[in-house]
């Protein structure tokens, strides 16, 4: 048996079991809804104008103890190619039991769990653009697997380590390789306001059970945060057997809220990608600006109506490619409940 | 092109300045502290702010209940000066609010105990914390097995919301999971009426709200008194905090300070919680 049916047996075995041994204390369903208005221009012309669900997701999170709960999370969204115009993805299916192994602070994650990788895992969209990895398909947002996750005492950080199928979350059986994935990630608070952070994955993604193709990717994370500013930095870097990709990203961000009365954080982002470090002409970069209007709050403080409004210009070093530039208006609206 | 993102650039700028301007009379009047958080603290707060306003007329102390979660968010979010919390900060939150450039300071500004309570018309007086918790996990399920008439044990317990029901959950299951079909309550004043109305009744309350209907059980050969609460005898207690972005300096120093003062602390013993000074 191989690790990936060991790990839909593990998983569907515990998601049979815990009912049995536990009632279900709470459940909190909850739903987010990205209405978005996109305008693209390309050489002087504009080549997209287009109403759409950028995403929507259905979220359920069963409590059974405090020890054990579970996430269900289906994504929806327009998609002129699907029937109907709307796709649907399986986006989360997991449980997390909360020190399993006894290291205070940890919870062991099975399922279709979260890539603890760079930015990605709790990546908030503060720009509409995703992170940097799941943009340039680095990694995905989401992969089969188990993960250990934790907190460092009195909030230095946290950690994770993962095994993972490596294809993300749309592949379990076809066009997969036998090999699992690696992962690693590590996030130091040394004093309040700076984060440092790494990444780390390895896979071997050959088909052929006789050959090795390796895939490291691995990732710097920086972030400082200082009354109303705050900056994110990533460095990203895949090795997969002779070529090597590269780049970075930098988002800066001025949280008006702490200044003013009007509850508005202005972003702005720079991205670079070179897809093949020994290839010429082949690297793009990306710069955003735009605003984020918090027009309702929930009474934690998150947002539940949001505008967010993103220039986009994304410019080739082939200097044969004319820049693409995109202006993205989206409304964001979430709710949730709880049943006990 | 070019124009259109001269367009973007100017409406941003212009959307920016707006903001900054907008912002400017705020500045003017910023004698000014949000609180918001536990409702278990929220009458010491409330109390606490409306002498202090009384004595320093140029400060307006605003406060919102919601919740030691509520309050410990807003505070990480810049939405608060002080959370209210009716127990410590979690790792998690601590980890969240460090990485948001904020570091939580915790004030204790009092202490409460909980009090087991049963029936007045109960023939026991009496508890070990090890009994407690078979009576709440199931594993005693009738109060002849604690030496008293052969009636099913009625356990009431507070929400899972509820940071009485956290404390009680760590200090007296250990983190076990209350017995299927416990009433869980939402208010202390809810358990109490119906620890009052109900004979075989068990429950735990604040000692804010005890009463001559419902009888407080000694706890491991402690009675729940303000004074055993203090000398820290009696081990069902919790200490009560007000956090702050760091020690506390400048306008919130003043207010702590008050509230930790003379006066403040009588506030605290007024509304029926334990004294820390």
């Amino acid at each position: 048996m191989n690790l990936k049916s060991l790990l839909v047996v593990f998983t569907l075995s515990l998601l049979l079991l815990t009912p049995m041994v536990t009632k279900c204390g709470e459940t909190k369903i909850s739903m987010t809804l990205w209405n978005r208005a996109t305008v693209e221009r390309e050489s002087g012309e504009f080549t997209e104008r287009y109403f759409s669900l950028g995403r929507g997701y259905l979220r359920i999170e069963p409590k059974f103890t405090d020890r054990i709960k579970g996430r269900f999370n289906v994504d929806f969204f327009s998609d002129d190619d699907a029937l109907d115009g709307a796709g649907l993805k399986l986006k989360y299916a997991y449980l997390d039991f909360k020190e399993l192994i006894p290291i205070p602070e940890s919870k062991v994650t099975a399922g279709l769990i979260k890539s603890y990788f760079g930015t990605i895992y709790d990546w908030n969209y503060i720009t509409i653009q995703k992170a940097l990895e799941d943009k340039e398909k680095v990694t995905s947002s989401t992969d089969y697997g188990m993960a250990l996750y934790g907190y460092l005492p009195e909030g230095y950080g946290e950690y994770a380590i993962s095994v993972l199928n490596g294809e993300g979350y749309k592949k379990t059986g076809s066009d997969v390789n036998l090999n699992p994935a690696y992962q690693a990630n590590v996030r130091l608070i040394p004093i309040p306001g700076v984060t440092i952070g790494g990444s780390v994955r390895y896979e071997d993604v050959s088909f052929d059970p006789d050959t090795s193709i390796s895939n490291l990717v691995y990732a710097g994370v920086g972030h400082l945060a200082f009354g109303p500013f705050e900056v994110w930095g990533e460095y990203l870097v895949k090795d997969l057997e002779e070529t090597k990709s590269q780049g970075f990203m930098v988002m800066p961000i001025v949280k008006l809220g702490k200044l003013s009365g009007v509850d508005v954080d202005l972003v702005g982002r720079y991205d670079n990608w070179d897809a093949n470090a020994d290839v010429d002409n082949d690297g793009h970069s990306r710069i955003i600006a735009g605003f984020n209007w918090n027009i309702l709050r929930d009474a934690k403080g998150k947002p539940q109506v949001l505008l967010q409004v993103n220039g986009e210009r994304t410019t080739y070093e082939d200097a044969s490619k004319d820049p693409v530039d995109k202006l993205m208006m989206q409304l964001r609206w979430a709710f949730s409940t709880k049943i006990k | 092109m070019v124009k259109m993102l001269k367009f973007f650039l100017l409406v941003f700028t212009s959307f920016a300045a707006t903001i900054f301007l907008s912002s400017a009379p705020l500045y003017a009047a910023s004698k000014k502290i949000t609180i918001t958080g536990s409702t278990t603290v929220l009458p010491i707060a409330q109390r606490a702010a409306e002498v202090y306003m009384d004595i320093h007329e140029d400060v307006n102390v605003s406060i919102r209940g919601g919740g030691s979660g509520v309050g410990i968010a807003a505070l990480i979010d810049g939405r608060a000066d002080i959370a209210d919390a009716s127990r410590p900060i979690k790792t998690k939150e601590l980890k969240t609010a460090r990485e948001r450039g904020i570091d939580p300071f915790a004030n204790v500004v009092a202490k409460d105990g909980i009090a087991v309570v049963v029936h007045s018309d109960n023939p026991g007086n009496a508890l070990s914390l090890e009994t407690l918790k078979r009576i709440y996990t199931g594993e005693i399920n009738n109060w002849k097995e604690v030496g008293g008439p052969s009636k099913p044990i009625v356990v009431i317990s507070r929400d899972f919301a509820s940071g009485t029901f956290e404390v009680f959950k760590k200090l007296v299951l250990g983190g076990a999971k209350v017995k299927d079909g416990a009433l869980m309550l939402a208010s202390n004043k809810a358990v109490a009426t119906t620890v009052t109305t109900t004979p075989d009744a068990i429950g735990y309350i604040g000692l804010g709200y005890l009463s001559d209907d419902v009888k407080a059980l000694e706890m491991d050969g402690v009675i729940p008194t303000n004074e055993t609460v203090k000398d820290g005898s009696y081990k069902l207690a919790r200490p009560l905090y007000m956090y702050t972005n760091g020690k506390p300096k400048g306008l919130l120093k003043s207010f702590i300070d008050f509230v930790l003062s003379k006066e403040g602390q009588r506030i605290v013993k007024e509304v029926g919680y334990v004294p820390v000074r």
